[in-house]
């Protein structure tokens, strides 16, 4: 990957820790809930962001390699949404 | 910018780990620690280890929870009237104590960076490799360090890691789901 100019660099960064920001606020309402559908969406959304938040670290850092770590959360982020309603809706049946 | 996002990223780290400790209800505690093993994935990429923030990311977004969730239907998921744990005055001092402990060792961390490093040194791998024959008659130098002169760090995972084995499959085989 062709290294960003610093300025763009620092854009990218300013973005993430913005993203971060808004991990933050998603973090208050998984915590809060007061569903347990609430927390799932939310640490869903966190996971989508987690993407972003590395797609963004991996331009800005010059770091092809964090791509795959973006690749493999956005091919896992739906488990745990599925295993948790399967759970709720079957009382015990997860897998 | 890059102290900027750091600072925010502890600060989501710092939440989610104190959010999964004393919350009371299983299941939200089990959602939050997803969300923990997200900012530490984050954590281990923005210190630039991809390989760390692989394994975390394979297993917490997979695995961890599945597991989670199949002991709490093989065991007990207890009552949530209170949202918040109280917490155990003496595991909290006996922690305390351990982090205090810890914390005591951060001073005599390396700088990072210094090239003064142990594991920089191209004399200490020199020793190795001239050395790990003769000293543990393994061929290979890779598991001459690791089951030789590292024997009993090794034998203690290893330790770890059939407990945890058992464990889990003493909870896996009780099979009834109390809802209690």
């Amino acid at each position: 990957m062709s290294a960003v100019t610093p300025f763009i660099a620092d854009v990218f960064l300013g973005a993430a820790a913005l993203f971060m920001v808004l991990a933050i606020a998603l973090t208050y309402r998984a915590i809060k809930g007061p569903t347990t559908q609430d927390r799932v969406l939310a640490v869903n959304v966190l996971g989508t962001n987690t993407v972003v938040v590395l797609a963004l670290l991996a331009a800005a850092l010059g770091e092809t390699s964090l791509l795959d770590i973006a690749l493999i959360y956005a091919l896992l982020n739906f488990l745990m949404a599925v295993a948790i309603s399967k759970f709720t809706v079957e009382r015990g049946g997860v897998l | 910018m890059i102290s900027a996002f750091g600072a925010v990223l502890f600060v989501f780290i710092l939440v989610t780990a104190l959010a999964a400790a004393v919350l009371r209800d299983i299941l939200a505690v089990i959602i939050i620690s997803g969300a923990y093993s997200l900012g530490m994935a984050l954590f281990y990429a923005f210190l630039l280890a991809p390989d760390v923030a692989m394994t975390e990311a394979a297993i917490g977004a997979g695995v961890t929870t599945l597991l989670l969730l199949l002991t709490v239907t093989r065991t007990v998921r207890q009552d949530h009237n209170r949202a918040i744990e109280r917490p155990n005055v003496p595991a909290l001092l006996v922690c305390g104590g351990f982090l205090i402990v810890l914390l005591m060792t951060v001073a005599e961390f390396p700088v990072v960076g210094d090239p003064a490093i142990a594991w920089d040194n191209p004399a200490i791998t020199q020793y190795y490799i001239d050395n790990a024959y003769k000293d543990t008659g393994v061929k290979n130098a890779v598991t001459a360090v690791l089951a030789g002169y590292r024997g009993f760090d090794t034998f203690g995972e290893a330790m770890v890691v059939f407990l945890a084995g058992m464990a889990a499959l003493l909870v896996l085989k009780r099979g009834v789901f109390t809802n209690e």
